[in-house]
């Protein structure tokens, strides 16, 4: 931070210098979580896969950890390539890409596979991708050149404001039609950080709190699905076999690991007691299997990664790169946050897939595409 | 300075290439701490919370839902009788059941499953089909305790299918290897393998054993987890095995007698008989008749089922089953109970002795009836011209009512109370105007217990008709068990056994868990009058002309006994008919007594043209009887009281002169076939014992046919004429009942029925009874 400082301040040439490869640390960060991730794929999905309720895998118990082992290997591939183009590139197919988004989400509602009442997906034979995750990147992009372009025209409503509410709006309206919540909360709660970070006045933020404080007082009022959610969330065990059952056997899962956890694949709640155990709910598996030990060891890693993240923005020498960097750190984060927070019903139940560490292929890709944008930036330092 | 360095960029007026603005970074470095720093502050927060803080609360409901508790079912322990023969064993069956939902979720072929179910276990193919459709369900029963093979074809059936929809589970069968033996004295079990009748249900908790239970972590589907090693296993005890003192052999001799009584006698109202060591309490024996197959006990007789099946309606047919299974159920030795008649003057006679009220030289005067004090009428005796005068031997062999109203009143109601407690037949409870009760206490449910006069009612100085009348055992009701239990004490030396039919328990390892030492209950009398009461219940028996009993004497046996033809009075007095217990209680060797044995026949018929006693029809019984189980049990017969029999001599390879001599020496005559100076072969075979006089064949140079013969029926024939039919047919006979008991006897009973096929040389045993008929009395 003391650089941070420096620089805020005005520091001297001297401490001026450029890098040519990416950020180590970084990288390191991220392999290390990748590793783990894949590994509890592994320990958390094979009771699903060998037992095979929903006959997907035919009993082969290593089903969903070979598909995420190849995922992220390809995922390895791509953050490579990812890291290797320069940030030129994201600045200028950013625009591009967004229309492809917006084009992508359009068609979801229309010829989405559907699955447990949404559709969510778009797939071609077995290949599916969830053009949400894409748009979490388009809206990071965009608002970055956006704001680059706007510069202090970022403090009027016109500016400022207006273009972006319109790409949100037209996004989220979409995501409503599959309907997709969780994503359209993350979009939301990005595009916000985006603004907050562009430049936007505080005043604004004061009238989006309130607006998103009605507009959830409607939700709740005209949609009992999002009130029962409610009533779930504060009180899991009065509905522990319908509603509350997977948040109540999350909370098991999670606090019968204790402070040092059964031990890597002893979790006896994945054996089909706790659903979407190798998927939304993994952090859970991790938290029965390695304690409380391991899953802040986890989250630490988590936490050093973002502040690594931020830091990279912070001595970004382009203001493009800079926003790009916070922006894919804080969806980072706010992925790591919502889905911890979801497990351990901090916030009502929703569907957050574990950055890294959730089983789905186009998810990880992506996510391992997004570090390998940070990478590439974090080749252009000033420190 | 970054404005500087700025302008060394390749496009430094781009916006995109300017630096950072300070705000920039300045909300960067916000949302830094925000994300990066407090958010993972709040989730550790929550973490510890649910993980260290609350930790055991979760951890206690996931173990909840995890943990599958399955009891093991112990082994339920074996009942042996008392010389280690099987009576009771359990073995391992399965239950067969659907699981509907998993059919369903496997999509496994319904029509398969109830087709094969249903030839397998042949069972009703819609009614399986409805079964499998139930998808609700994951438990639906098919068919309880199903044997090892056809199990094993269901096992087959699956694998070759791959069926996860049917599912077997262990459970345990009872089996009695010998179906209707000692059936009420054994028991069942229900389909819970919960012991309902007799010793399995007296020693239920002892045969259970303690259920273990194995604890394993099981998955949301309740099946096992892969490579967990979470499992508990409480081991459960298996049950004890329990060593009865019943002998099956004795058993079988009974019910085989008694079964032949009921044909002969045409009772109607079914029969019991208890064989007791005399000595200790143990029970050998206990026959209760009709009896059931242990292995079908809620199948009823044909006769039954047949009058189940003419009824009107449901109801009554279900009523009439019920009646008829308590009634097959009811263990008659000890749950019913009846007014003993004379059996009971042992209990009196001996009273009598040890108070000094009579001594073996007392005199009676008989003259066929008595006056009693309260009693409107004088109470009669059975012999309606009296018995004259009598010593005390004489009124007990004559069993002469009068007598025993003289001996009772010398005793007096008040001691005569006392030692009907002392006898266990009934318990004062402290209110003198209570009827009084008391059972023995053995070892088996359903016991019931006998009803006496209250003490004031007995003991009253006013009327002594009560004490006259329970002087030769009437007016008040006892099991048999108790009856024998008493006598038991009157011939032991006096000492009153607590009756019981367990007498050890073993653990499954084979040691012995807990054995059961005689309980003394109480010393009734002294063993001098013991030896008394004895001598003279010998003569009962043992003398041909006066004796009651004497057609319970076997040859070669000292025996001693005790007749009862007891009137069901209370019968009579409600309906007018007559109904009869003939009853007979023996005990043997008579000088020093192993085993009583008491046979009661309830209501015989009195178209069998036998006099309707207990002397004429429950005394050749128990002789019967007691001529298997005495050499069963190793009692040496006496020779030298052995005159009507002689044993055959090896003769064969001998001269002929000297098997002659031989064979006179023994008594016996000979007839010979064939030419010749030696003996090749003989009949019967050496060291069986046939009557005097008989014709041994002698073979001289040839060999038996061995052609097999008819047996005759010899019923009515005397010991002569039934000696000379079987020696035309190259048969032997022999008397069970020993020789000068007069002349008129006659053939009461053989022990190989007539017709059957009989190879030359057997030997048929025949029972003699006296047709003279005038000392046997009703009393």
């Amino acid at each position: 931070m003391r650089d941070d400082s420096a620089r805020l301040a005005g520091s001297s040439p001297a401490s001026v210098k450029t890098r040519r490869s990416f950020d180590g640390s970084f990288f390191l960060m991220v392999m290390l979580l990748l590793t783990v991730g894949v590994v509890m794929v592994l320990s958390a999905s094979f009771p699903r896969a060998y037992y095979d309720p929903g006959h997907i895998t035919g009993g082969n118990a290593v089903y969903y950890f070979v598909r995420q082992l190849v995922y992220a290997v390809l995922g390895l591939g791509l953050m490579w390539l990812a890291s290797r183009l320069p940030m030129e590139f994201y600045r200028r197919w950013a625009f591009p890409f967004l229309g492809l988004t917006l084009a992508l989400l359009a068609l979801v509602p229309l010829i989405g596979v559907k699955a447990n009442g949404s559709r969510r997906w778009l797939g071609v034979g077995s290949f599916t991708v969830q053009p949400s995750e894409l748009a979490k990147l388009a809206v990071i992009l965009c608002f970055s050149v956006l704001i680059c372009r706007f510069g202090e025209k970022m403090k009027t409503f016109r500016y400022g404001i207006l273009p972006f509410l319109g790409i949100l709006g037209a996004m989220v309206g979409l995501l409503i039609l599959e309907p997709h919540f969780s994503a359209s909360v993350i979009l939301l709660l990005l595009g916000g950080a985006m603004l907050f970070l562009g430049g936007v006045k505080l005043g604004w933020f004061g009238a989006a709190l309130g607006g998103l404080g009605a507009g959830l007082a409607v939700l709740l009022t005209f949609f009992p699905y999002a009130s029962s959610r409610i009533v779930t969330w504060r009180d899991p065990f009065s509905s522990s076999t319908d509603e509350g059952y997977q948040i109540v056997q999350s909370l098991y899962s999670i606090g019968s690991g204790g402070l040092s956890g059964l031990g890597l694949g002893g979790s006896r709640q994945k054996y089909l007691y706790l659903p979407e155990e190798h998927n939304d709910f993994i952090f859970s598996v991790l938290c029965e299997e390695l304690g409380f030990l391991g899953a802040a060891l986890v989250l630490t890693l988590f936490a050093l990664l973002i502040l690594r993240g931020y830091w990279i923005a912070l001595h970004c020498r382009r203001r493009f790169d800079s926003l790009v960097c916070a922006g894919v750190t804080t969806l980072l984060a706010l992925q790591v946050f919502l889905n911890v927070a979801v497990v351990t019903n901090l916030v009502p139940c929703t569907g957050i897939s574990l950055p890294f560490f959730s089983y789905g292929g186009t998810a990880l890709l992506i996510q391992l595409g997004e570090m390998g944008i940070v990478l590439s930036a974090s080749r252009d330092l000033v420190l | 300075m970054r404005v500087i360095n700025m302008k060394n960029n390749r496009n430094a007026g781009a916006p995109a290439e300017q630096e950072p603005s300070r705000q920039m970074l300045r909300r960067t470095l916000l949302l830094m701490a925000v994300c990066g720093v407090a958010a993972f502050a709040l989730l550790l927060a929550r973490l510890t919370k649910l993980q260290l803080v609350d930790h055991d609360f979760y951890e206690q409901r996931a173990i909840e839902q995890q943990l599958r508790e399955a009891p093991t079912a112990p082994q339920r322990g074996t009942i042996y009788d008392t010389k280690g023969r099987v009576l009771a064993v359990s073995a391992s069956v399965d239950n067969v059941y659907l699981s509907p939902a998993e059919i369903q979720q496997y999509g496994e072929d319904r029509e398969l499953i109830a087709r094969e179910l249903s030839r397998i276990l042949e069972l009703d193919y819609q009614d399986l089909l409805d079964k499998t459709g139930q998808t609700g369900s994951w438990y639906v029963t098919v068919a309880r305790k199903v044997e090892r093979e056809t199990a094993d074809e269901i096992r087959a059936f699956k694998n070759q299918y791959g069926i996860r929809g049917v599912r077997l589970e262990t459970d345990t069968k009872r089996y009695y290897p010998n179906s209707s033996l000692a059936c009420h004295l054994i028991g069942f079990v229900g389909m819970d393998n919960t012991g309902l009748e007799g010793i399995e249900a007296r020693y239920d908790s002892a045969l259970t054993g303690s259920a273990g239970r194995t604890v394993r972590a099981t998955n949301a589907y309740g099946t096992e987890l892969l490579f967990s090693e979470y499992e508990q296993f409480q081991p459960g005890e298996d049950g004890y095995d329990i060593v009865t003192t019943l002998d099956a052999a004795i058993q079988y001799m009974i019910e085989k007698h008694l079964e032949q009584a009921i044909a002969d006698f045409d009772i109607q109202n079914g029969a019991g008989a208890i064989c007791m060591d005399v000595n200790t309490g143990a029970i050998l024996a206990m026959v209760s008749l009709d009896g059931y197959d242990l292995n079908a006990f809620l199948d009823v007789s044909d006769e039954a089922q047949a009058f189940i099946d003419a009824a009107d309606s449901e109801e009554e047919a279900q009523r009439r089953l019920d009646e008829a299974r308590a009634r097959q159920w009811r263990n008659k030795a000890l749950s019913d109970t009846y007014e003993p008649g004379s059996t009971f003057k042992i209990i009196t006679l001996s009273m009598a002795l040890e108070e000094g009220a009579v001594t073996p030289a007392s005199s009676f005067y008989c003259g066929g009836s008595v006056t009693v004090k309260g009693r409107t009428s004088p109470i009669r005796c059975w012999k309606s011209g009296g018995h004259g005068s009598q010593n005390l031997t004489q009124a007990v062999q004559h069993s002469c009512n009068a007598a025993f109203v003289n001996i009772g009143l010398r005793v007096g109601a008040e001691r005569f109370y006392d030692y009907c407690e002392a006898f266990g037949f009934l318990e004062r409870s402290g209110d003198p105007d209570a009827n009084l009760t008391a059972v023995t206490g053995i070892d088996l449910s359903g016991e019931s217990g006998s009803i006496w006069w209250s003490e004031n009612v007995f003991c009253s100085e006013r009327n002594q008709s009560q004490l006259a009348a329970a002087s030769f055992g009437q007016t008040f009701t006892i099991t048999p068990l108790q009856l024998i239990t008493a006598v038991s004490a009157c011939v032991n030396g006096g000492r009153l056994m607590q009756p019981y039919v367990v007498r050890q328990m073993l653990r499954p390892d084979g040691s012995v868990a807990w054995e059961r030492e005689p309980t003394l209950v109480r010393q009734v009398i002294s063993p001098e009058t013991s030896a008394q009461v004895r001598g003279i219940l010998e003569q009962v028996v043992g003398d041909p002309k006066e004796g009651t009993g004497r057609n319970a004497a076997v040859a070669g046996y000292r025996i001693g006994g005790k007749t009862g033809t007891s009137e069901k009075v209370s019968l009579e007095a409600q309906t007018g008919q007559k109904e009869y217990i003939v009853s007979f209680i023996g005990f043997a060797p008579a000088d020093d007594p192993q085993i009583a044995l008491l046979v009661f026949l309830d209501t015989p018929s009195d178209k069998s043209g036998i006099y309707i006693s207990g002397g004429q029809m429950a005394a050749p019984v128990v002789g019967n009887m007691l001529a298997d189980i005495l050499p069963y049990l190793g009692v040496e017969p006496e020779e030298d009281t052995e005159r009507e029999s002689a044993v055959v001599p090896e003769l064969t390879g001998r001269e002929l002169t000297e098997a002659a001599s031989l064979l006179q020496k023994e008594g016996l005559r000979m007839r010979t076939v064939g030419e010749g100076d030696t003996v090749s072969a003989q009949l019967p075979r050496s060291g069986r014992r046939i009557a005097l006089d008989s014709q041994v064949i002698l073979y001289l140079g040839a060999e038996p046919s061995g052609e097999t013969q008819t047996v005759p029926d010899l019923s009515g024939m005397s010991l002569e004429q039934a000696r000379d039919v079987l020696a035309e047919r190259g048969l032997f006979l022999r008397s069970r009942s020993p020789l000068g008991q007069g002349d008129r006897r006659t053939v009461a009973y053989q022990s190989v029925p007539a017709g059957t096929l009989l190879q030359q040389g057997e030997i048929v045993t025949v029972t003699l009874i006296s047709a003279d008929d005038s000392i046997l009395g009703k009393y």
